[in-house]
């Protein structure tokens, strides 16, 4: 595109005092950027209209130097048509660099120097930014929604769906609909005043189904094969049936943690009268609940047991409640006994509890240890009594409920450690060969994708991206969980998250149609540009990419599936011929708003320190410590990135190379309980940096010049620290060799 | 303590005849009401665990347990149990049926609870002189003295800011009646009659 460049600065907020405006102008003299106009207060309508009347004078790619990009946005946004950098001096300028000094003078100078540079590299990233068209399918967008499994959740999913106006496919193994709810024989209270068991509703439920004229189900049958991308999924079924959905939600439920596993720790298999909270369910559907005058429910059978389910299911505690119920309903005179860890009735359910009490049940807190199980019918058990601080035996039980987990009903998927990557390529293979082994070698949906046909999963098999902040999303896009199969969960809940779920996966069909991304970068128009002559088919980025986007085609060339895509840049970081990149975000240009740094000569005693940091955590968190009045050394320069996983190696090599002393990368929480919004993003860079201090070695440079920091939004106040402790370590290490090369 | 079987014939039984007895069903052993109790380290177990006891079948344990007989009425487990357990009529409502059940799990509070009550019962208000003379007087008459000297200080001071009033001895002279003394005994027969376990 033909670029017509204007630079506007804002003198409000204090930056008319504490800047040189003509020297801020003289910085852009080498760019190509010639019209600088300044204004009291650019955000202020008089300002808006003073860059507005340019624009409409023919100006479209915009340098606007005042306040963070993350402020102020509906005043800085003029249109898909005008480019846009903003250039923060106020934040990462003005308000953080009053580090202390006698000298006034000399303060003032550095201050002008970082926004001079910060000036310059804005202008060199906009230089090199273009207005792209959004990625267009290119058939028809498909609106349609696949609902895998027909239980509660299922049901609604579809429900909802349809009643928002997408057509729906439903699709269930079993020859009726239902699932476990339709095995259940009621439902515990679940509304005010939480006393009388419930009806599940069931029939309702499916009669709402068949009543629909957009949803088709499909018993008896399972998904065979799903192909393609969110907007353009083609599905067959076992059933030989074949259709297009636009999104999917996956509702497959969950089975019971296997009883069978505890016949050492409690009995069970040595008596029928021995059974499970499910088996236990069954008998009351049959009516088979009579003549049980003792009865005992042994909550966190195998629950929160590391050598067993090291989870809480959440619904045990419920069901065990609602069954006590059952045999209090039958026979008022039963002694029903609860030997419980903790009872966990969460929000209204503590009125379950509360109602089970009131009809007399008896609750045992024990300790962790099971409680013995002796007799073959009426059985005695021994168990601690933590209130009593003593061993107490409880006899005559006609029967004993061991209540038993929720674990999800879909494979789990143990994913090769990321040091594989790049690692000696046998080693790597072995790893991989371990995870797979590891894996359950089943699937729901036999996604042909290069990385797999299962759903990544987290630790114990649930395969949601990140439970607390992206409830529904999975790992791979337009793929959404619902139920019991992304956390356990009880019917109420089921059919709050089925809603969501279907939601979701109508806005992912939405969002392939106008060719933006879904969440955490909804609204991103952007999508990755192979440069396909240059690449020399390492398959780094279909291995990376933590969504599983990229697919290789007939010549094992990569294959881009742009409506799965995401927009976090780690392909884009992972690509070792540079050939990734986005109209807006390249690895060009971070590589030349590094090089537009002005790097003062050795002898000055000014270190220049680089911090590439991920803008959904790290960026917010040095926007508000400088709004929070921290301070900190104005030799630092921030370059934000779309994740850090979007790290590609040579921008700390062009660092390194034009004299900068240090670099500092801030990330994301990584590991188990990551909070990386791209979900593997900083343990790459993480990996990636591993890799680097032998290079830094074999430049005869220190490994301290390099760091990652883990910084969450939360952590606000550890920055100034963490930038005051890296400058002395810079102090120490000495400038950086390469200067003036 | 030995183990030993739940029973439910204790929890049933306290259900049906201890005044506010089925409180207990609603108690969750959160231990706020023995954290909070003033008198927790005179307890052998506190409130939570007596409850816990009568819930295993533990008679003996609970019936003699001076416990629930030490309990002063101060009303801060009552006002903190989340629950809303009203562990202090429970409290009481176990050494009434001790009581009843002819078990003294604390011999002075029994002893004292006697005379306050006879003293309610025949004159309709509580003598100031006769409740405590009687009381110390409970070993007999020798013992009496003593324990009388030794609250002499105290027993002056209470006469000369006419808090108390002089007597020889218990009844002497006899303590003044209330009118319609005849309507009250009535009421408290009544009650008597109509609590848990007795009613007709």
């Amino acid at each position: 595109m033909d670029k017509n460049y204007a630079c506007y600065l804002c003198k409000g907020c204090g930056l008319g005092e504490a800047l040189d405006f003509e020297a801020l102008e003289e910085a852009l003299e080498d760019s190509d950027i010639s019209e600088v106009k300044d204004h009291e207060a650019l955000c202020s309508p008089e300002g808006v209209a003073l860059i507005q009347a340019d624009i409409d004078g023919g100006v479209n790619a915009v340098l606007i130097g005042a306040c963070s990009a993350r402020v102020k946005t509906d005043e800085f946004t003029f249109g898909k048509e005008v480019l846009v950098e903003r250039v923060p001096l106020r934040e990462q300028g003005l308000w953080c660099s009053e580090a202390e000094y006698e000298d006034e003078e000399e303060a003032g100078e550095d201050r002008q120097m970082l926004a001079d540079d910060y000036l310059r590299m804005h202008a060199a990233k906009l230089g090199k930014a273009e207005i792209g068209e959004p990625f267009q399918l290119e058939e028809d967008v498909e609106k349609g929604v696949m609902v895998v499994g027909g239980g509660v959740a299922g049901i609604n999913a579809a429900l909802a769906a349809a009643k928002a106006g997408a057509p729906v496919c439903l699709v269930e193994k079993e020859d009726a609909l239902g699932g476990y709810l339709g095995k259940m024989a009621k439902l515990g209270p679940q509304s005010p005043p939480y006393q009388e068991l419930q009806d599940t509703g069931l029939e309702e439920l499916v009669a709402e189904v068949e009543a629909a004229d957009n949803i088709k189900v499909f018993t008896g049958a399972t998904v065979e094969k799903t192909e393609g991308a969110p907007g353009n999924f083609s599905v067959t079924l076992s059933n030989g049936e074949s259709f297009r959905a636009g999104a999917i939600v996956q509702a497959t439920g969950w089975n019971p943690y296997e009883a069978e596993k505890l016949a050492d720790e409690l009995a069970y298999g040595t008596s029928d009268k021995i059974v499970s909270n499910v088996q236990f369910e069954e008998k009351a559907k049959a009516g088979d609940l009579g003549g049980i005058n003792g009865v005992a429910f042994i909550q966190c059978a195998g629950s929160r047991d590391e050598n067993h389910l090291p989870y809480c299911s959440a619904v045990c505690c419920l069901v065990s409640l609602k069954q006590a119920m059952y045999v209090k309903e039958a026979n008022p005179e039963a002694a029903v006994y609860v030997i419980y860890k903790d009872i966990r009735t969460p929000g209204q359910s503590e009125e379950v509890y509360r109602q089970a009490q009131e009809l007399g049940v008896v609750f045992i807190r024990r300790g962790e240890d099971y409680p013995a199980i002796s007799g073959s019918g009426p059985f005695a058990i021994e168990t601690q009594d933590v209130t009593l601080n003593d061993t107490v035996e409880i006899e005559d039980l006609d029967m004993v409920v061991l209540a038993t987990g929720m674990v999800p009903n879909n494979p789990s998927v143990v994913e090769p450690p990321l040091v594989a990557l790049g690692m000696d390529q046998d080693e790597a293979a072995k790893l991989a060969e371990e995870a797979k082994a590891a894996s359950d070698d089943w699937s729901v949906l036999n996604l042909e994708y290069r990385q797999g046909p299962n759903l990544p999963t987290l630790k114990y098999g649930y395969p949601d991206s990140h439970f607390i902040c992206f409830p529904y999303e999975t790992r791979r896009t337009g793929i959404y969980a619902a139920g019991a199969v992304r956390r356990p969960m009880r019917v109420t809940q089921a059919t709050e998250d089925a809603t969501g779920a279907a939601l979701k996966a109508m806005q992912s069909t939405r969002a392939a149609e106008a060719g933006v991304a879904v969440h955490p970068r909804s609204g991103d128009d952007t999508f990755p540009d192979f440069f396909m002559q240059r690449c020399t088919q390492c398959k780094r980025c279909t291995e990376e990419c933590p969504f599983g986007a990229i697919n290789e085609d007939a010549e094992a060339n990569p294959l881009p599936n742009p409506t799965r895509c995401r927009r976090c840049g780690v392909c884009m970081g992972a690509c070792p011929e540079r050939i990734i990149s986005f109209t807006d975000y390249s690895v060009d240009m971070i590589g030349s708003m590094i090089k537009s740094i002005e790097v003062p000569d050795e002898d000055e005693e000014k270190p220049r320190v680089i911090v590439l940091a991920c803008e959904n955590d790290a960026l917010p968190a040095i926007d508000l410590a400088a709004k929070n009045g921290a301070k900190w050394s104005p030799y630092v320069r921030f370059i934000p990135l779309r994740c850090l996983g979007s790290l590609n190696l040579v921008w700390i090599a062009d660092a390194l190379a034009s004299g900068i002393d240090g670099i500092l990368l801030f990330g994301c929480k990584r590991g188990d309980d990551y909070q990386c919004h791209f979900i593997k993003g900083s343990e790459l860079a993480n990996v990636r940096m591993s890799k680097i201090s032998e290079t830094l070695d074999r430049l005869v440079l220190e490994s301290d010049r390099v760091r990652v920091e883990e910084i969450g939004f939360g952590e606000v106040d550890k920055i100034p620290g963490i930038l005051d402790e890296f400058m002395e370590t810079m102090e120490e290490v000495g400038p950086n060799p390469y200067k003036g090369f | 303590m030995a183990t030993k079987a739940y029973d439910k014939s204790f929890r049933e039984e306290v259900y049906d005849k201890v005044d506010a007895g089925e409180e207990i069903k609603l108690c969750m052993q959160c231990g706020v009401c023995g954290i909070t109790c003033p008198l927790r380290d005179e307890m052998t177990y506190g409130p939570r665990q007596i409850w816990s006891l009568i819930r295993a079948g533990k008679r003996d344990e609970v019936m003699n347990c001076s416990d629930i007989m030490l309990c002063t009425s101060c009303y801060t487990c009552k006002v903190r149990c989340p629950r809303g357990v009203k562990v202090i009529d429970v409290m009481h409502g176990l050494a009434h049926y001790a009581l009843q059940e002819g078990i003294v799990p604390r011999e002075n509070t029994s002893k004292f609870g006697k005379f306050f009550w006879n003293s309610i019962y025949k004159t309709g208000r509580i003598d100031e002189t006769e409740v405590p003379m009687r009381y110390s007087m409970r070993r007999g008459p020798i013992h009496g003295i003593f324990e009388t000297l030794e609250m002499m200080d105290i027993g002056r001071a209470l006469l000369s800011h006419k808090r108390m009033h002089f007597k020889l001895g218990p009844g002497i002279p006899p303590s003044k009646k209330i009118k319609g003394i005849k309507g009250l005994k009535k009421m408290l027969d009544k009650a008597e009659a109509m609590s848990p376990g007795k009613e007709a």
